[in-house]
């Protein structure tokens, strides 16, 4: 039963011998996937104001709501390691509370500066001078909230603090802001202790689905489709930590039918140095060892120009391909890449063959009327106030564990989208998303079986009431939080000959060898087989 | 204020009359609205001198703060000197006496500070107004570099126009936005940008709910106006103004120099009396000056100085109206009265023969300034017709030189007045040195009543219209040009006085960019 999987990787209900090892997945996890597609918000007439009326839900939410304030999720209760951190501050809570009708009025106010800030930044009347004072304004109105620290305050007020350092980053980048944004998310990441990282991503996980939804959704899929098949090798855009395949190794083990389990080879893709992806292997060769999983795990980098060259990927005669591709709308940008990269590393499924293709991505929302980075800029506002009211109105009382959350793991989370936001406005725009370009490119839907569908919807039972899980085409499963859809997880079968050259990406046209053994390829670093 | 020696034989009497000027003043005592053209009276040491005891204290602020202070104080930027030889020395650059050759007013003289450009950076004017007074002065193209950087720190303009546009668009949505940002960074007294934010955003708020439309508004305080002030700040307002920017205090000087011009140049007028229409925005403060002017020059006083005083013969405008309550001509008799001059003050609502009492033999002089170009076209062209049919010997005509013509739209229209109603505060924040102050917003909300009227027109269409009405356009003397130039230096260093070979208007410029234009006319008579 694959919800069984979601015991097993947690933090809080490992034995002692595996909980070292989901300690360190999860302390290095970095792997939340909060995708975005506001096709619901069709109605948005001629600006944001749509976006405003729903960013003030989270205040809404503070209202009682029974049904919200029963769902209190037994998992986080169930974690007295994470208890001990989020002692509750009542005082805190009230002064939120406390803010009625003119909380909401503040938030209206924040957010038309947090969006004009965004619009002298690099709307059509660009301005660092009126960007610099409307932050300079936004940081008086937070602090003088005592969100200053990312601690007190109302959500938007913390929310509104995140966006207006994660701007302050671009603009001091000055025009420039490629790099600016780049280090300005590693500084923020390096700000917090280790300890602090790994105590916020086991809150993260317990107190939402995000991160499993897509990994599990996909890993159903991959489970599937490789059913009886004895050898199975999963071609993975973006490890990260590696902790969705944690989960589908124990699947892969505990699969009915009392066989002996099928061979796993992972191939990361990676691009420059390889040391972390090493670490990432070890442990999970390691935990597939300790679940008697055969396992192997190898390396292939991007070439310079962070094209995926088909030809550097191992491939033995036989195995069943999986291409994973779980885009991250996050500022690891030494990860996830440009458009280019990500339709060549698509279009690499052709032309290796693979069987599935898995994809969780957030989609691009063009119901806004702004162009370039405003809108893009709005499209995170609108992703991130979704995920703050989700997670307040599933721990309301949590303020403290909230806010270390949104510190230590949104806040970089947020201001690696705005920049990239940013650097993206600047570059071509990939409208739609890449379930729609997969469409275009001839890439063919893998139905979406009920019990994957289940399964997502038992996930959700854990949380609060307002996740909702919707089929949107018959491949592809959309979390969503109300009304917003936040993540979109798609299954696809790539087309049997190499589609045309289209934009964004230049096919390239690289050689493929059925067992690619004469090609050059990263050394298998650890096989348990 | 003192005075220590100088070179003026006049000084004794000077002293005594500048007391009545104070006495006038009231409580006032470092005003003086103008600049006397020496020329005439021979002693401008004292208004020099008012305005060095203003600014002293600043330029001793420099030198202590800046280590690359020089000695090199020229006499070029000496105010103590006489103007007659100021401007004989500014022609003679290689005359000896010039540098370092007054020490016993050293600590009164303009300091000039090497390098001090370099170290001015975006914003630094609104910053520290202070440190920047000045000292780009005589430096030709400081101001227009200045100028250039602070386009792009003229971020008010960039959330106002847009909303202009988006009113004139309909766009309601758009509209909410900027108002909701404007609301969030205005000010009245925070730098110019924040009170121009202050300002637009009332006025657009105006105008929309002209239109009859809602947009919420929370809790706004009006900006004080001159209407709306009380008498006594609305007086140590346009005094201070006077004293600290030659806004008005520049054209008034123009005007008064060239007044005293027409009388010198046709001996058979001096005892003649003098007949002076008032159409302005100085509310008495021009006159003191002038009247003392009168009553000491070589050939004696005019034996009747008249003065009618007209505010109401124009459309009204932004500065045109004061307060109820407020009276200068009870002080401007009395000061009259101190001097020996014989004064007489009339008021007219309008300008027709009968309202006007002309006086066989006087010498009538319109003086109108910033007054006639408001009101409907209809009403300019009227209002200027009647000034022709007084058959006057000389007109001044002062207006603001908006630099375009005729007709443009809400928000083209809105856009030039937002520049010029910069223009203004950026050089009151210049001017009241950055501090806040009651005499600053009261100038500064009634300036802001530019963003209400028709978009400002440049000075050719001014020379045209009048052309057309039958006048011809005269140039200025050169006394009043040396007075023009030497009242300028007493202000803020981005203020430049430019006067084109090629025209007889003289224009006041601020940071490389026209402000008003003031210009001389008479009537053409057929012989």
């Amino acid at each position: 039963m694959e919800v069984a999987m979601e015991e097993a990787v947690a933090p809080s209900g490992c034995s002692s011998t595996t909980t070292t090892m989901d300690d360190d997945f999860i302390c290095a996890w970095n792997d939340w996937n909060p995708a975005v597609d506001w096709g619901s918000f069709s109605s948005v007439a001629d600006d944001f104001h749509e976006l405003i009326e729903s960013m003030m839900c989270p205040d809404a939410v503070d209202s009682p709501d029974g049904l919200m304030s029963v769902s209190q999720t037994p998992s986080y209760n169930s974690s007295p390691s994470s208890m001990a951190t989020s002692a509750d501050t009542p005082a805190e809570e009230d002064a939120r509370a406390g803010g009625g009708h003119d909380g909401d009025d503040k938030g209206l106010r924040l957010v038309h500066l947090l969006v004009a800030a965004a619009e002298a930044l690099a709307g059509p009347h660009k301005s660092p001078e009126l960007a610099r004072v409307i932050l300079v304004r936004l940081k008086e109105l937070v602090s003088q909230a005592g969100a200053g620290a990312g601690v007190g305050g109302t959500s938007i007020e913390r929310l509104t603090l995140h966006f207006t350092d994660a701007l302050q980053g671009l603009l001091d980048g000055g025009t420039s802001a490629h790099c600016g944004g780049r280090n300005s998310f590693r500084d923020g990441h390096l700000h917090h202790h280790t300890s602090d990282v790994l105590t916020a991503f086991q809150l993260l996980q317990d107190m939402s689905p995000y991160i499993k939804f897509g990994h599990f959704t996909a890993n159903q899929a991959i489970l599937e489709e490789t059913r009886g098949d004895r050898r199975i090798h999963i071609i993975d855009y973006d490890i990260a930590e590696g902790v969705q395949w944690a989960s589908l190794l124990q699947a892969l083990v505990s699969r009915p039918g009392g066989s002996q389990p099928p061979h796993l080879r992972i191939t990361a893709v990676t691009r420059g140095g390889s040391r972390a992806m090493r670490e990432t292997g070890r442990l999970l060769a390691a935990f597939a060892a300790s679940v008697g999983q055969p396992f192997s795990f190898s390396q292939c980098r991007l070439d310079a120009d962070e094209q995926f060259r088909p030809a550097g990927v191992k491939v033995v005669k036989g195995e069943t391909l999986v291409m994973n591709c779980v885009l991250h709308p996050t500022m690891n940008n030494t990860r996830s890449g440009s458009a280019s990269s990500v339709a060549s590393f698509l279009l690499g499924a052709v032309e290796l063959g693979a069987k599935v293709v898995t994809l969780v991505e957030e989609e691009e929302q063009e119901q806004y009327e702004e162009k370039g980075f405003v809108r893009r800029f709005m499209g995170e506002l609108h992703r991130y106030s979704a995920v703050w009211d989700s997670l307040e109105a599933g721990f309301p009382m949590q303020g403290k564990a909230r806010g270390m959350v949104e510190r230590v793991i949104l806040a970089p989370r947020i201001a690696g989208a705005v920049g990239r936001a940013y650097r993206d406005s600047k570059e071509e725009e990939t409208d739609g998303g890449w379930g729609k370009w997969m469409a275009v490119m001839g890439f063919g839907r893998v139905t979406i079986s009920c019990f994957n569908h289940c399964q997502a919807k038992l996930l959700l039972g854990l949380f609060n009431d307002g996740y909702r899980v919707e089929e949107d085409g018959s491949n592809n499963l959309v979390l969503g939080w109300k009304s917003r859809r936040l993540l979109a997880a798609s299954v696809w079968k790539p087309p049997l000959s190499p589609p045309p050259p289209c934009p964004p990406s230049p096919i390239r046209v690289g050689i493929v060898t059925p067992d690619g053994l004469t090609n050059s390829f990263e050394d298998s670093d650890f096989v348990s087989d | 204020m003192t005075f220590e020696g100088g070179p003026d034989p006049n000084l004794s009497p000077n002293r005594h009359h500048q007391h009545h000027v104070m006495d006038w003043l009231e409580d006032s005592v470092s005003f003086l609205s103008s600049f006397l053209d020496d020329s005439y009276a021979g002693n401008t040491a004292d208004q020099i001198t008012s305005y060095e005891w203003w600014t002293q204290e600043e330029d001793q602020a420099n030198m202590i703060h800046n280590p690359l202070v020089s000695t090199l104080a020229t006499s070029n930027n000496s105010p103590l000197l006489p103007q007659a030889e100021f401007s004989k020395k500014r022609k003679l650059s290689t005359n000896p006496t010039t540098p370092n050759k007054t020490p016993t007013h050293q600590n009164r003289q303009r300091i000039a500070i090497e390098g001090d450009g370099g170290f001015e950076e975006e914003g630094e004017a609104n910053k520290k107004p202070a440190a920047t007074g000045r000292k780009n002065q005589g430096k030709g193209n400081a101001g227009s570099s200045s100028n250039g950087v602070s386009k792009e720190v003229r971020w008010a303009e960039q959330l106002l126009n847009p909303c202009a546009a988006a009113i004139e668009a309909a766009n309601i949505s758009r509209v909410r936005h900027l108002f909701c940002v404007l609301q969030e960074l205005q000010s009245f007294s925070g730098d110019a940008n924040h009170r121009l934010a202050a300002h637009g955003l009332r006025a657009l708020s105006n105008h929309i709910s002209a239109a009859g439309i809602a947009i919420p508004n929370r809790g706004e305080t009006p900006a004080a106006t001159f209407a709306t002030t009380e008498p006594k700040l609305f007086r140590s307002a346009i005094i201070k103004f006077h004293e600290v920017s030659p806004w008005f205090a520049f054209p008034s000087s123009l005007a008064n120099a060239s007044i005293l011009q027409t009388l010198t140049l046709d001996p058979s007028r001096h005892a003649r009396s003098l007949h002076v229409v008032d159409i302005g925005v100085s509310h008495g403060v021009q006159w003191p000056t002038l009247l003392d002017a009168l009553a000491r020059r070589p050939g004696g006083a005019p034996k009747l100085v008249r003065l009618a005083v007209a505010g109401g013969a124009a459309p009204p405008g932004p500065f045109s109206v004061a307060p109820p309550g407020y009276d200068f001509q009870s002080h401007l008799l009395r000061y009259a009265r101190s001097i020996d001059l014989n004064l007489r003050i009339d008021h007219t609502e309008d300008l027709g023969a009968g309202s006007v009492a002309l006086t066989v033999g006087e010498t009538l002089v319109v003086c109108v300034q910033f007054r006639a170009g408001h009101g409907r076209a209809d009403d300019r062209t009227a209002f200027l017709r009647s000034i022709r049919e007084l058959e006057p010997d000389l007109v001044v005509l002062s207006e603001i030189d908006g630099g375009g013509g005729g007709e443009v739209g809400f928000p083209a229209g809105f856009a030039r007045n937002a520049e010029l109603l910069w223009t203004f505060l950026d050089s009151t924040s210049a001017a009241f040195k950055g501090r806040d102050s009651g005499e600053r917003r009261v100038m500064e909300g009634e300036a802001a009543r530019f963003l209400e009227t028709a978009a400002s027109e440049g000075r050719d269409m001014w020379r045209e219209r009048m052309a057309t009405m039958g006048f011809r356009e005269e140039a200025f003397g050169e006394e009043a040009l040396d007075a023009g130039k030497a009242l300028l230096r007493k202000y803020d260093g981005n203020w430049e006085m430019k006067a084109a070979p090629a025209e007889a208007a003289v224009g006041l410029w601020w940071k490389g960019h026209p402000v008003s234009f003031c210009s001389l006319w008479k009537p053409h008579r057929r012989n």
